[in-house]
């Protein structure tokens, strides 16, 4: 069982205050908490301060324990971050640096136990070719996916992950998603993604966050925050939102609104 | 391609195989290396009296011993220190700030031991208290430190921000140059001829204390650099990565730079700026042995070794009866190896 909390986080890049005040709905076991917004709305801030590498006035806590009770390694050694960058285009090998990472964390693990625990994370995302391929030579959806497999390497109780999906393709983003969702299921935890894709959003999230100007415009289930007034105002454009059979909302974004025009 | 016939297991073991048979067979040439550079010279001895004079020194006649003791060996040696150093540093400094034309010298390093050493042929013979000898490797060696330094505090200050810290380096290359072309313009034309062919870089000033101290100075930063291998490898996969697995890359990086600096710094103060090896030799490392650094750092050390070991075999042995600096000489060999390396990779992909 894993309950994760954030509530409070205020950050500021010099005298610029990024997000202000913003409280996450409580995430329970096997949850997905889905972060929206437009281009600078503090998403990829607010989920470096989740990771404990932003510095953050907030409090933030698994199972009602904050980073600095459980101290930095058990703190890391329970939840893991993707951040929206892949891996650089270097000559390294994806073994290499899931290897190399272990190690690095002091992972108590054999060779043969890593490098079987490798190749099960490889496989389940389709990287199981690319194992052993530069990282110069792959395409950036497949180094988006050796981030997420590096994610995961820790079997993390709390996931974020910043914009797992912008590199990939219609396949491999459901892939991914689905394979996010049956972790939860398999093994409990909880997952924060920061999405550009309202529909994905809308298919994968249990709970949705609206963020616009570092602050939360809505939060809830995804048909209480995808709705046209809200979407209106965070992304301006117009748009009409259906329910789709299984009570899933629907959007489709029918123009940009002009300065000053409501929707 | 056959995947899943063996496990990664198998196939990574493999690779590392390779690997170590590469940096096996890089410190055997090293070792090949030495005994041809112990042997070329104008003295005309044999490399039965090399063996002899290094096993059995008793048994050589006094010229020979002297010669091989006390101009050959150490000439050599501090060719292995500072090419080993220089390699070592330049790998280090190239990951850390994931620059791949970063070497100790982007950081300034060289430029102000260049400018330490100008001063000291400068001034010092004004000054009629000191000897000039003992005082320009220590000026150039202050002032390299100095400079590492200043990069340190730049390093604090912008929290460890990479960019910030390679213009900085280029800026302080930039201003010691400046300064040394100042000091030149007032110097007499004796002293601009030194400073010139101190410059070049010359392996011929180094006797067995500079040989001791330089090794020393390797000896003693090569654990902190392999203490660190896993980490080193795995930033390769990009900062981002190593942030979010809560790895302080701040710290890291001021570390790295600290012992970058003083490894650098007493590289380059007995033999001068030979400034090549430093970027050349942790890429042709780089080419032969990929990018884990447990194998990278010995790797890149045994290249600038052999770079360095090479040259100085050829300044010996290209014209017979004069020795050309060795500075010169290292880009000329590292030059064509790097790029046939590089046109062997290009045909592979």
């Amino acid at each position: 069982m894993t309950v994760f909390g954030a509530t409070g986080i205020t950050a500021k890049y010099g005298q610029v205050t990024v997000l202000d005040q913003v409280d996450l709905p409580t995430l329970n076991d096997n949850e997905v908490l889905g972060l929206l917004g437009p281009n600078a709305s503090g998403k990829s801030t607010l989920m470096r301060c989740l990771s404990g590498e932003k510095s953050t006035t907030g409090h933030i806590t698994i199972d009602g324990r904050t980073r600095a009770d459980m101290g930095h390694d058990g703190w890391h050694h329970r939840l893991a971050s993707m951040p929206q960058s892949p891996p650089n285009p270097s000559a390294l090998l994806p073994t290499e640096l899931m290897w190399s990472t272990a190690r690095a964390l002091d992972l108590d693990v054999s060779d043969r136990e890593l490098a079987d625990q490798i190749e099960g994370i490889f496989a389940r995302l389709g990287l199981s070719e690319f194992a052993l391929s530069p990282l110069h030579t792959l395409s950036g959806g497949k180094r988006q996916l050796v981030g997420l497999a590096l994610a995961l390497m820790r079997d993390p109780d709390v996931l974020l992950l910043d914009e797992p999906t912008s590199a990939l393709d219609l396949h491999w983003r459901m892939v991914v998603l689905d394979l996010v969702r049956e972790r939860l299921s398999d093994r409990g935890g909880v997952v924060v993604a920061a999405l550009h894709d309202l529909d994905l959003a809308a298919r994968y999230c249990d709970q949705i966050v609206l963020l616009h100007g570092g602050k939360i415009i809505a939060s809830g289930g995804p048909q209480h925050v995808l709705t046209p007034a809200n979407l209106a105002r965070v992304y301006r454009v117009e748009t009409r939102v259906t329910l789709d059979c299984d009570g899933r909302p629907l959007v489709q974004v029918i123009r940009p609104l002009r300065d000053g025009e409501a929707a | 391609m056959s995947v899943g016939e063996t496990s990664l297991y198998q196939r990574f073991g493999t690779i590392q195989q390779r690997r170590v048979l590469t940096v096996a067979g890089l410190a055997i040439g090293l070792v090949a290396m030495l005994a041809l550079d112990l042997w070329a010279g104008p003295a005309g001895l044999g490399f039965g009296d090399i063996v002899t004079g290094l096993f059995w020194p008793d048994q050589l006649d006094l010229r020979p011993r002297i010669i091989l003791w006390d101009v050959r060996l150490p000439d050599a040696l501090i060719a292995l220190a500072v090419g080993a150093a220089l390699g070592l540093a330049g790998i280090e400094t190239q990951t850390i700030l994931d620059n791949p034309l970063a070497s100790p010298f982007t950081l300034g390093v060289s430029s102000a031991a260049v400018l330490g050493a100008s001063l000291a042929i400068v001034v010092v013979p004004v000054v009629p208290l000191v000897g000039e000898t003992a005082v320009l490797p220590v000026m150039a060696m202050v002032f390299a430190l100095g400079s590492g330094a200043l990069i340190l505090m730049i390093v604090r200050w912008a929290n460890g921000a990479r960019e910030t810290v390679v213009l900085f380096g280029i800026a302080l290359v930039f201003l010691c140059n400046a300064l040394t072309a100042g000091l030149q313009y007032l110097a007499s034309a004796e002293a601009i001829a030194q400073i010139v062919f101190w410059t070049i870089g010359n392996l011929t000033r180094a006797g067995w204390i500079e040989v001791g101290l330089v090794s020393a100075c390797f000896v003693c930063v090569l654990p902190f650099s392999l203490r660190h291998v896993w980490v080193m490898t795995l930033l390769r996969g990009g900062e981002a990565h190593a942030r979010s697995m809560g790895i302080n890359v701040g710290r890291l990086r001021m570390w790295v730079i600290l012992r970058v600096s003083v490894l650098a710094a007493f590289a380059v103060c007995f033999v001068g700026a030979i400034g090549f090896i430093g970027l050349v030799g942790p890429h042709i490392a780089r080419l032969l042995l990929g990018e884990d650094h447990r194998m990278l750092v010995p790797g890149s050390a045994l290249c600038g070794a052999l770079i360095l070991s090479c040259a100085s075999f050829l300044s010996k042995a290209l014209i017979p009866g004069v020795i050309i600096p060795v500075g010169i000489l290292t880009a000329v060999v590292g030059v064509p190896v790097f790029l046939g390396l590089l046109s062997g990779r290009r045909h592979r992909a």
